[in-house]
């Protein structure tokens, strides 16, 4: 008889340079975790969940890994435990990885009509996590409905092998010859905080708003502009509406991520992104969302040049590529890195993460009601997504103060949006 | 759903106030109210046992500190009870910091429990018994705890190899108590020397590839 442990091969995998700082930086305040959920329209079955995880297991295999400490960096290791569906029990964006404890860095939990996908954050971006949720919730569909689907059959879109998903985009579109990576920073000034009374046992209040698509597009199309430059600058500005008058020489900086799957060809379902940060001074500019708008505007052109974005990459990766930096054991790097994070976030006050459209088989779309997004905040911060015509903002915050949000969807519904708010709390 | 007519906006959940502005809202004007996210019980932190514990050290601490002053005795007992305490939490904060890992704990204890009794042997007129017997016995006592662990818990070769051997090694260094003339009494470190040779040449003989992939994993830059 074989044992099943004696001769099994480890397989590891390096994390990529995006993925590096999370496991150093994440504690019980900032978790790094984020969610996504899918609200269908009728209740959850958990046993055909899990057989949908099952199976979307198969072409995710990186998802099985359990995150290890070596001497020098972390690295991912694959593992047997078999992650079960598990009714929703924990509070949003709860920690995923706990030093020395060796679980998955993903959960999948369900509650009445939603299916939650929670995932830390060095295991994969919101791209890579849009894909996995699409896939579970096709298999979930598919299983749950065979009889009302009958003959129509629709077949999932693999998109890429697996490899193809494990890959580390950063690596393959590294080109280590460009020598000048320096970018022009603006002088580090520190931005606005936004202040505010924690919630007990440092949990998240997550406020999400459901409107129409269409309704946000032609708004921003009004202002000359597209959806997430909008709503950017509606975000400054409900800051800066709530800011306290002796602050208001402060910066508000805003940072965003960028999907670099669109600036390069990868296929991976781990992260793959960077990040730009957008400032705008009420001192010196109008507090007009006209004038923001066509400030943010401008930013984003600058920020989204494809020559900006690779210089970053390619100045990270040599920073990555660093011998000295190599050589010195981790918990060192980990003692650097969480003063860096911390020095870092004194220049920015908060973000906002559009994690896009998200596309179900065609035939799925009457089971489907929407999709949702919301990740552990360190200041009220915004994510977003759309599925159809349902667009999804979810403020996530870990203050007990809603001023923000009710400036920013105040601001919406008097323009005649229809919202709906959804809370946890 | 609910409506606020100070935010305009609808609330999905059955509440009585509006999410945004805390205004008390009306009754239902569209659909039913619908209940999204669970209610999550308050966590508890549960460690008074701890707490307690805590404080009785301390109490302890200070009355013998009180007793030994209004008492005086040729020895200064309550400095050696202060130590004692300060010992089994040093073992204590160990056990619990480690919870998620058997092995590691395995040869931290090894390492707390040497220093432990060098210093208490120092402390208390250096007899040699911590060389002599204490190192020794706990290095060959961790080797065989651990391959009995590993076995019961059904752990997997990688998850205890790197400490057996972190473990064997430290099994040898009753070599240099031995030829440094430290030790009067030879038998126990003569034991651990050997026990530490025969299971490292065991690693290394048996499972020499799950070492060298462990290693590699471990240790790259």
């Amino acid at each position: 008889m074989k044992t099943k442990n004696k001769k099994e091969k480890v397989e590891w995998k390096r994390l990529d340079n995006a993925s590096k700082i999370f496991p150093a930086i994440s504690n019980n305040k900032d978790t790094k975790v984020y969610r996504i959920s899918a609200e269908l329209y009728r209740d959850i079955n958990p046993e055909n969940l899990q057989k949908a995880l099952d199976l979307t297991l198969e072409g995710f295999p990186m998802y099985k890994s359990i995150l290890r400490r070596g001497f020098f960096w972390y690295y991912f290791e694959s593992s047997n435990i078999h992650p079960k569906v598990e009714i929703e029990s924990t509070n949003p964006c709860s920690a995923i990885y706990i030093k020395g404890k060796k679980n998955h860095l993903f959960r999948i939990s369900y509650y009445k009509k939603r299916i939650n996908l929670e995932l830390f954050h060095a295991l994969s971006d919101g791209a890579g996590a849009i894909w996995f949720l699409e896939t579970l919730v096709f298999y979930y569909i598919k299983i749950n409905y065979k009889d009302e689907l009958g003959n129509s059959n629709p077949s999932l879109e693999h998109g890429a092998s697996i490899s193809q998903k494990s890959d580390d985009g950063f690596w393959r579109n590294y080109t280590p010859d460009i020598q000048n990576t320096k970018i022009k920073r603006k002088r580090y000034t520190t931005a606005y905080m936004i202040k505010g009374k924690r919630i007990d046992e440092n949990k998240m209040k997550v406020i999400e708003g459901a409107m129409s698509v269409e309704k946000i597009l032609n708004i921003s199309r009004g202002y000359g502009t597209s959806m997430t430059v909008f709503l950017t600058s509606l975000f400054m500005y409900s800051i800066y509406a709530d800011m306290p008058k002796n602050k208001r020489k402060k910066l508000i900086v805003i940072s965003v991520p960028i999907n670099l799957h669109r600036y390069y060809d990868s296929l991976t379902a781990r992260n793959f992104f960077t990040t730009m940060d957008i400032s705008y001074d009420f001192q010196k500019n109008s507090p007009e969302i006209k004038d923001i708008v066509k400030y943010v505007n401008k930013e984003f052109k600058k920020g989204l040049e494809k020559e900006n974005i690779h210089r970053k990459v390619v100045r990270f990766m040599k920073f990555e590529n660093n011998p000295v930096i190599r050589i010195i054991p981790l918990v060192i790097k980990d003692f650097f890195m969480k003063i860096a994070s911390k020095f870092n976030s004194k220049s920015i006050s908060s973000s906002i993460s559009n994690i896009g459209r998200i596309k179900t088989a065609e035939e799925f779309e009457s089971y489907i009601k929407q999709f949702s997004v919301c990740a552990s905040a360190r200041a009220p911060k915004i994510t977003f997504c759309s599925y159809r015509d349902r667009l999804v903002i979810t403020f996530t915050s870990p203050y007990v103060e809603t001023e923000i949000q009710r400036e920013f969807f105040q601001f919406l519904s008097n323009r005649d949006i229809e919202i709906e708010i959804t809370s946890n709390m | 759903m609910k409506y606020c007519r100070h935010c305009k906006v609808y609330i999905r959940e059955g509440r009585n106030r509006c999410t945004l502005c805390g205004n008390v809202l009306e009754e239902e004007l569209k659909g039913g109210s619908e209940d999204v996210f669970p209610e999550v019980p308050p966590f508890f932190e549960s460690h008074l046992a701890l707490r307690i514990m805590i404080f009785i050290s301390i109490v302890a601490v200070v009355v013998s500190f009180g007793i030994n002053m209004i008492f005086p005795s040729n020895i200064n007992w309550s400095i050696l009870f202060m130590f004692a305490t300060i010992s089994v939490w040093v073992g204590l904060i160990i056990i619990i910091r480690k919870k998620y890992h058997i092995s590691k704990k395995i040869v931290w204890q090894v390492i707390i429990i040497s220093i432990l009794a060098i210093f208490w042997d120092y402390k208390t007129g250096w007899r040699g018994w911590s060389l002599d017997y204490v190192i020794p016995i706990a290095c060959v006592s961790a080797m065989i705890i651990m391959y009995v662990t590993a076995k019961i818990m059904n752990l997997s070769i990688r998850e205890y190899i790197t400490y057996a051997l972190l473990d064997g090694i430290f099994g040898i260094i009753p070599v240099l108590f031995i030829i440094f003339d430290l030790v009067k009494v030879v038998y126990p470190s003569i034991i651990s020397i050997g026990f530490s040779i025969i299971s490292l040449s065991a690693i290394f003989i048996f499972q020499g590839e799950e070492i060298k992939a462990e290693i590699d994993k471990r240790m790259h830059i």
